[in-house]
């Protein structure tokens, strides 16, 4: 066997040009998908994360039947005097922070225009160490509790043509039916610009005082939602601490719902999981021009080395044998192409992870497109894991021996006599 | 017991529904230690007979014995076998692998035999190849030997398994006379002294002379069968 590996890694560099073309194929194919892999994987990480810190958390609860019209917003399903339920739920493990809050449907007029966005009524002390809005302020400064002041997202402040210190008017419905609905109104300043990369937040979320909220909602000691925020990322937790609450709840005997983050941002997943789907699609074209190649260049060898394939049966090598030197040889294409691919796309990968792809090149319009499908702004980073290398290797190695099957089997296969006599 | 005993030897090529009668009743058996031509026009059956020989073909119809085992009842991995020991062959255009040193390639008959540690292959091969006069040429790629030292690897590779029975197919038809000859007399001495047949087939009247025994072929047919002083 060891002499066969020796007969078979001379057999590639015999023909040094085309071997280095075949491998090239199978190294940038591999690089690419690497690359194109870590990448999605990584903007997938970035939009779960930019979802969870600024709009979802970890986990909500709503008064029953509202998750089922949380896009319409509703402001009927209040839960109503929670404090002390949310104190039981305190001892429960992994939970660092519970916030209470009320989203409802509102407009900014700036004096000549207005524009739909949705306010989030935020405990300003809590909201902190649930969301990254304090954190992402580029202007201005933080809210204060009893004050009359919005925190509003860069993109939409550009589009109000606002900055910090400008008084604006909120228009927040209060109630709606099928035709109608009321309104208030409160003039509001602009304390602070945030920036937290999440396109649907920085372009349409305004944040102000809950106390001030409840009052211009009318809501006294409701609120729409809590989130609760965990000390871990793990999936399983999640779902767990979400069991946890749900007991919580039916003990208390309230109706309440309680929702995870992948409920929350259920339809981002789906595209998610439907671009997964296409990713895979993607990486068998490319692993079926790849592996195409080498059944082009063993096929070559094959035909070329007909004489020699000839001799060795002669000298009393069997089917399997000759079988054997072929598929070692597509083996080592395969060994060689994948762990310089794997080198080429690592490399790749570790750049786009550090320095990310920027989307500002691509233009307004692009990113815009963009941001409709995906919760990330600005750069995509990519997300590189020795997983994606390892098995992109072993899928890389398996392949080409796979491709090398035909060819060697034809060699195999070949008669004894019409090999030697082949010119 | 003959080392090769052919009997009522048949083979039909076909080519759609033309049939070419390659072989057409050939009986004759082969001795150890014979040093045996086959000579004959082109397309007389010469290479035939040696494919047969070599187990690389089989015959359409009659009997071939090798060592007294009846060949028809074996299978292609026995056959490989049986080649891979006791069969040496001589190739026309030397068949060597063009990416192995002179050593290499005659040390690639002992890897697939098996049984052998690198040693002791070094050593069988480097002896073999000194005894074909190649002792000095070890490191040497087939490209860069003449065309008598290439078929001189040829043979030591045929040799190195210690087969009982070395197989040429026209051995000197690629060489200058001079090479031709330097190469069949060197098959003649390892015949005396090694004890090894040699069969080959040849159209070179100056080879033929150097066979102890002359087998002449026509349309696939002996047409003469003589022993030489």
């Amino acid at each position: 066997m060891k002499n066969l590996i020796k007969l078979g890694m001379r057999n590639i560099f015999r023909f040094k040009k085309r071997t280095f073309i075949t491998l090239s194929a199978v190294s940038i194919g591999l690089a690419l998908l690497i690359i194109g892999i870590t990448l999605m994987n990584g903007i997938d990480k970035q939009s779960f994360n930019n979802i969870i810190n600024s709009q979802t958390s970890h986990i909500k609860i709503f008064k029953t039947g509202y998750f089922e019209e949380k896009d319409e917003l509703p402001t009927d399903k209040v839960l109503k005097d929670c404090l002390p339920f949310l104190e039981t739920l305190k001892k429960i493990k992994y939970i660092e922070g519970i916030e209470r809050r009320i989203l409802f449907p509102c407009s900014l007029i700036n004096g000549s225009d207005e524009l739909p966005c949705i306010g989030a009524g935020i405990e300003t002390e809590l909201d902190p160490f649930i969301f990254n809005v304090k954190e992402s302020l580029v202007e201005g400064e933080w809210l204060e509790e009893d004050e009359y002041q919005i925190v509003i997202g860069k993109d939409f402040a550009e589009d109000m043509r606002l900055k910090t210190g400008d008084m604006v008017t909120a228009r927040m419905i209060t109630s709606k039916d099928d035709e109608n609905f009321t309104w208030n109104a409160m003039d509001f300043e602009v304390k602070g610009i945030f920036e937290t990369k999440n396109p649907g937040v920085d372009s349409g979320y305004i944040f102000l005082p809950l106390k001030l909220t409840r009052e211009a909602m009318s809501m006294n000691s409701g609120v729409t939602e809590v989130v609760v925020r965990l000390g871990t990322l793990d999936f399983d937790r999640i779902q767990e601490v979400k069991t946890l609450i749900k007991e919580e709840i039916n003990k208390s005997g309230l109706d309440y719902d309680v929702f995870s983050w992948d409920q929350l941002a259920g339809d981002f997943l789906a595209i998610s999981k439907m671009k997964t789907k296409n990713t895979a699609i993607l990486i068998m074209i490319m692993l079926f021009i790849a592996s195409m190649g080498i059944v082009n260049t063993m096929l070559m060898a094959v035909l070329e080395r007909t004489r020699e394939i000839g001799m060795m049966k002669a000298l009393g090598m069997n089917r399997w044998e000759i079988k054997k030197v072929f598929l070692i040889e597509g083996g080592f294409i395969g060994v060689f192409g994948s762990l310089l691919g794997c080198i080429l796309g690592g490399l790749g990968g570790w750049y786009m992870e550090v320095y990310g792809l920027t989307m500002k090149s691509f233009g307004k319009t692009y990113q815009d497109v963009v941001s409709s499908i995906y919760p990330v702004k600005d750069t995509f980073y990519a997300d590189l894991t020795f997983d994606v290398l390892l098995y992109t290797f072993l899928l890389g190695t398996l392949i080409s021996v796979a491709a090398t099957y035909y060819p060697a089997s034809r060699a195999a296969k070949m008669d004894p006599v019409d090999a030697l006599r082949h010119f | 017991m003959a080392l090769v005993k052919f009997e009522n030897i048949f083979k039909i090529y076909k080519t759609g529904n033309i049939e070419f009668p390659a072989l057409n009743d050939v009986s004759f058996t082969i001795d150890d230690r014979e040093f045996l031509s086959i000579a004959g026009p082109s397309g007389s059956g010469k290479t035939t007979i040696l494919n047969i020989i070599g187990c690389l073909d089989r015959a359409t119809s009659g009997n071939f014995f090798f060592n007294g085992s009846d060949i028809r009842s074996k299978n292609e991995n026995q056959l490989a076998e049986l080649r891979k020991s006791g069969i040496g062959f001589i190739f026309q255009t030397f068949n060597l692998i063009p990416i192995f040193t002179a050593f290499e390639n005659v040390e690639f008959p002992l890897i697939l035999k098996g049984n052998m540690s690198p040693g002791e292959r070094r050593e069988k091969s480097e002896s073999i190849l000194e005894e074909v006069g190649l002792k000095d040429f070890l490191t040497r790629k087939p490209s860069e030997l003449s065309g008598g030292q290439q078929q001189r690897v040829s043979i030591a590779r045929a040799l190195v398994k210690g087969p009982r029975l070395i197989l040429a197919d026209e051995p000197t038809a690629n060489l200058d006379s001079d090479s031709g000859k330097d190469v069949v007399e060197l098959m003649l001495e390892l015949n005396k002294k090694m004890g090894v047949t040699f069969v080959f087939s040849t159209h070179d009247r100056m080879v033929m002379d150097f066979a102890e025994r002359l087998i002449m072929l026509k349309d696939g047919k002996i047409e003469s069968d003589k022993k030489r002083g």
